[in-house]
């Protein structure tokens, strides 16, 4: 009896300890996306109006038409792949999805593990406060005197703790992270922060639908180009993104989305 | 609007349940195996499954579930439904190895004896006298595991698998309606967990033994 669980057990760790092939090489990869004929992208569809969902579940937004027209143009399929926005690029580098597209800016921090696209977007911060709020702010580290919000794992996250956060000007205490956008604004409605700096759209999106909110500040930060992103070194896939977002910049496609789903260009 | 969300939400009930299905019984069969190894087998193993279990109930659930999660999802190629239900069942495994273990030490000591006393092996012994023996005494504390990993199913979310929890986020984010969106999706949790028990207390009453307490 004792010998037969032992050999059972000795073959439960001997199969337990196959590992089969690592990552792929990033060469291979846009090769492999078009033999499967489908691209997996990832995507947190709880940040409208650039990815969410209406109330029959469908993906609208934005970056999801976007993203639609460039997999058409590659000829491949799509395949969401939905998670909570501080997974996302985690699961480019594993591999798990093939790119991201969620409002993502550029940041040096995050080049250094994932790689991105040409921009397709130029967003702003903007410092979201309630109708009441009195204060100002003249220039945009007077934030540090308040109690802040912010999505964890977002650029406007760094940029708050790096400039404000480290310097010691903001205590870290009174920097409140939140998983999700919508989070943070009830907070602020619900008068627990102070300030949530956001990205300028969704938060004036959410400034409309909520009430009793106002846009105090705008101004470009921790923003600026927004990108798909993709594995470092992925040098193949980036060149055919890139073609494609340029080609649908020329034609006035994005124009023609930035007006439907946010009301105007930049 | 009620009906929308319930519908949205619902559809990430298979999603749960699926999970659910997956982890429960890997966590049962692993679970039994090991509290076999540890009850029947030599002190290194008795040591071994002891260590097993001590970290697998000492550490949070999701905080473990990421941890397994990215080990398998790194070497193996699978998907995230695939790698998230797997790392819950072996969590899982940890907290049914110790009810395993407690419903087959309840059984009489007497009841091995005697089997061992007529000329069966230790392996017959456990497999036709004590394990059935010991099921009936392991349903309730089964059950318990069983809403609990219905529940837990929920961590998932984190790992990309849109079930319940990760859509009641998605359309409170849209919808701004905290309340109802989660409201729905307790409701819809409720629901699975009430019936499951119910269905297990249908089964503890079959396999009772008459004038037993």
């Amino acid at each position: 009896m004792k010998r037969f669980l032992t050999t059972v057990l000795l073959i439960f760790v001997f199969a337990a300890s196959l590992t089969a092939c690592g990552p792929k090489k990033p060469a291979d990869h846009f090769e492999a996306i078009k033999q499967a004929g489908t691209i997996k992208v990832g995507t947190s569809a709880d940040y409208p109006p650039f990815e969410y969902v209406d109330s029959s579940g469908n993906k609208i937004g934005f970056d999801i038409d976007l993203m639609q027209e460039i997999a058409t143009r590659m000829g491949v399929k799509l395949e969401w792949v939905d998670m909570p926005f501080d997974s996302l690029i985690a699961a480019v580098q594993e591999g798990k999805i093939d790119a991201s597209i969620s409002a993502f800016n550029y940041s040096e921090e995050r080049d250094q593990m994932i790689d991105f696209t040409d921009a397709y977007y130029l967003s702003e911060d903007a410092y979201i406060v309630s109708d009441g709020f009195a204060g100002q702010f003249a220039s945009p580290e007077d934030i540090a005197g308040y109690k802040v919000a912010v999505q964890t794992g977002t650029t406007q996250d760094s940029w708050l703790t790096e400039n404000l956060v480290d310097t010691g000007k903001l205590p870290e205490e009174n920097l409140f992270r939140y998983d999700r956008a919508d989070q943070a604004a009830l907070d602020l409605k619900n008068g627990r922060i102070d300030v949530w700096m956001a990205d300028y759209v969704p938060g004036q999106a959410l400034v409309d639908q909520l009430g009793g909110l106002k846009v105090a500040y705008k101004g470009v930060l921790s923003s600026g180009p927004m990108n798909i992103i993709i594995p470092n070194g992925d040098a193949a896939l980036a060149a055919e993104m890139n073609k494609i977002i340029q080609a649908l910049q020329d034609e006035g496609f994005i124009e023609k989305l930035a007006i439907k789903f946010i009301g105007g260009v930049q | 609007m009620f009906q929308n969300f319930l519908f949205y939400i619902g559809t990430g009930t298979v999603v749960t349940i699926g999970v659910t299905l997956v982890a429960l019984p890997m966590g049962f069969v692993l679970g039994l195996l090991f509290a076999l190894l540890h009850i029947y087998g030599g002190k290194a193993l008795t040591r071994l499954m002891t260590l097993y279990s001590t970290v697998m109930r000492g550490i949070p659930p999701i905080v473990l579930l990421f941890i397994i999660y990215f080990i398998i999802a790194g070497s193996i190629n699978i998907s995230a439904f695939w790698a998230g239900s797997i790392s819950l069942g072996i969590v899982s495994s940890g907290y049914q190895m110790e009810i395993f273990r407690g419903a087959l030490l309840s059984v009489g000591s007497g009841q091995m004896m005697a089997a061992r006393a007529i000329g069966m092996s230790r392996w017959l012994s456990v497999r036709y006298v004590v394990l059935p023996q010991a099921f009936r005494l392991a349903i309730p504390p089964w059950s318990n595991e069983a809403s609990i990993v219905l529940k837990d199913s929920s961590l998932v979310y984190a790992l990309g698998v849109t079930e319940i929890l990760r859509r009641a986020q998605q359309l409170s984010a849209t919808t701004q309606q905290p309340f109802l969106a989660f409201g729905t999706a307790a409701l819809i949790y409720f629901i699975l967990v009430f019936t499951t028990n119910r269905l297990l207390d249908v089964l503890e009453r079959r396999t009772r033994i008459p004038a037993h307490p």
